[in-house]
């Protein structure tokens, strides 16, 4: 009796997902024509407009970090809330995940790659604004040099490289700095975050110093992004 | 194009399946993550234009998909990345409380 009610049970839940599907077909086939039949006026105006306005080619960069900044502030101060939980929540400092070693095959090669990891790291935070890239993917790329070294070695080591105060002092200073960053549109005469409505130079369309206070923006989160997930990856490897 | 809607519906059904039927934490935490690159997924699907170029204007180009979209995808990206880590944490302390990641084991939790 129990194995016949376990069986209706994982049918009633394969239908649910099944009427689910359903329900979403009818909702996506709205929405797929609602894409073709109507004419997109925000994103025509960017695509149109936002290279003299901005002064970054990269749209989705002007995107992020001038039209919808503020959204930006939102989502960096989500990654210093996460980690912050994870600083509290998991505050064990002695780690003996990785109890054997590796060869000294991995250990070279991990350190024979990590220069070219910074280079990466630094190329895609600075040229952010014009070419693929920008803070967050770049500060991706640099907090897995963190990450390798405590894969590879071991938490203490990677924690003798990179002071945890120290990796909390970087993620502080791009917090502020985001922030002070905005505030210099609202001491210019204009709104908070304002970047090429508040006259800052647009630049030369295409070269690294152009588009305003975007680089800068750019570097704030790249610090910001790249000591968080640092912090975040050794908390929760850290373990009794 | 139309077949990759349903290949958006099928991930995320999958996931959803993923959430109501396993009992493993680490597993429900997986199934998260499958619905929430399904609608990355999605996100991408609406901005999509046939024969568009990634919207980074070095040069003249004819059509260039929507920008806005990929922006809200990065959003996603980042809170999927944080709340992924936040949720792992929690199930390392459950883990160390209870010595078990079955949800039908761990009785006590309240609140």
């Amino acid at each position: 009796m129990s194995r016949l009610n376990e069986r209706f049970t994982k049918l009633y839940k394969i239908g649910l997902v099944i009427t689910f599907a359903y329900f979403l077909l009818v909702l996506f086939y709205d929405i797929h024509n609602l894409g073709t039949d109507r004419k997109r006026y925000l994103s025509e105006h960017y695509i149109s407009q936002g290279v003299q306005e901005t002064g970054a080619t990269n749209l989705v960069a002007s995107v992020l970090y001038d039209y919808r900044a503020f959204d930006t502030l939102g989502e960096a101060t989500m990654i210093l809330t996460a980690a912050t939980v994870l600083a509290f929540l998991v505050p064990i400092t002695k780690a003996t995940m990785f109890g054997t070693p590796f060869k000294s095959i991995v250990n070279q090669t991990v350190k024979l790659i990590i220069p070219y990891i910074a280079v990466l790291g630094a190329y895609l935070i600075l040229f952010g604004h014009i070419s693929p890239g920008g803070g967050f993917v770049g500060g991706v790329v640099l907090s897995i040099i963190a990450i390798l070294l405590t894969l590879t070695y071991s938490v203490e080591f990677s924690e003798y490289i990179f002071k945890p105060d120290q990796k909390k002092f970087i993620e502080d200073i791009g917090a502020i700095g985001f922030v002070l960053l905005g505030l210099l549109g609202i001491f210019t005469g204009s709104n908070f975050l304002s970047n090429g409505q508040a006259n800052f130079g647009t630049g030369n369309a295409g070269e690294v110093f152009s588009a305003g206070l975007m680089p800068f923006i750019n570097l704030m989160i790249g610090l910001k992004v790249s000591a968080g997930l640092a912090i975040i990856f050794n908390s929760l490897i850290k373990e009794k | 194009m139309e077949i990759a809607y349903v290949a958006v519906i099928i991930l995320f059904c999958l996931g959803m399946y993923t959430i109501i039927t396993k009992k493993n934490l680490i597993k429900i935490v997986i199934g998260i993550t499958i619905v929430e690159s399904s609608l990355i997924l999605l996100l991408m699907l609406v901005g999509y234009k046939p024969g568009g170029t990634a919207p980074i204007l070095d040069k003249r180009y004819e059509i260039v998909v929507d920008p806005i979209t990929q922006a809200l995808a990065l959003t996603t990206i980042v809170i999927g990345g944080s709340v992924t880590a936040v949720m792992l944490a929690m199930v390392i302390k459950l883990h160390k409380r209870y010595r078990t990641l079955n949800i039908d084991e761990i009785r006590k939790l309240r609140g």
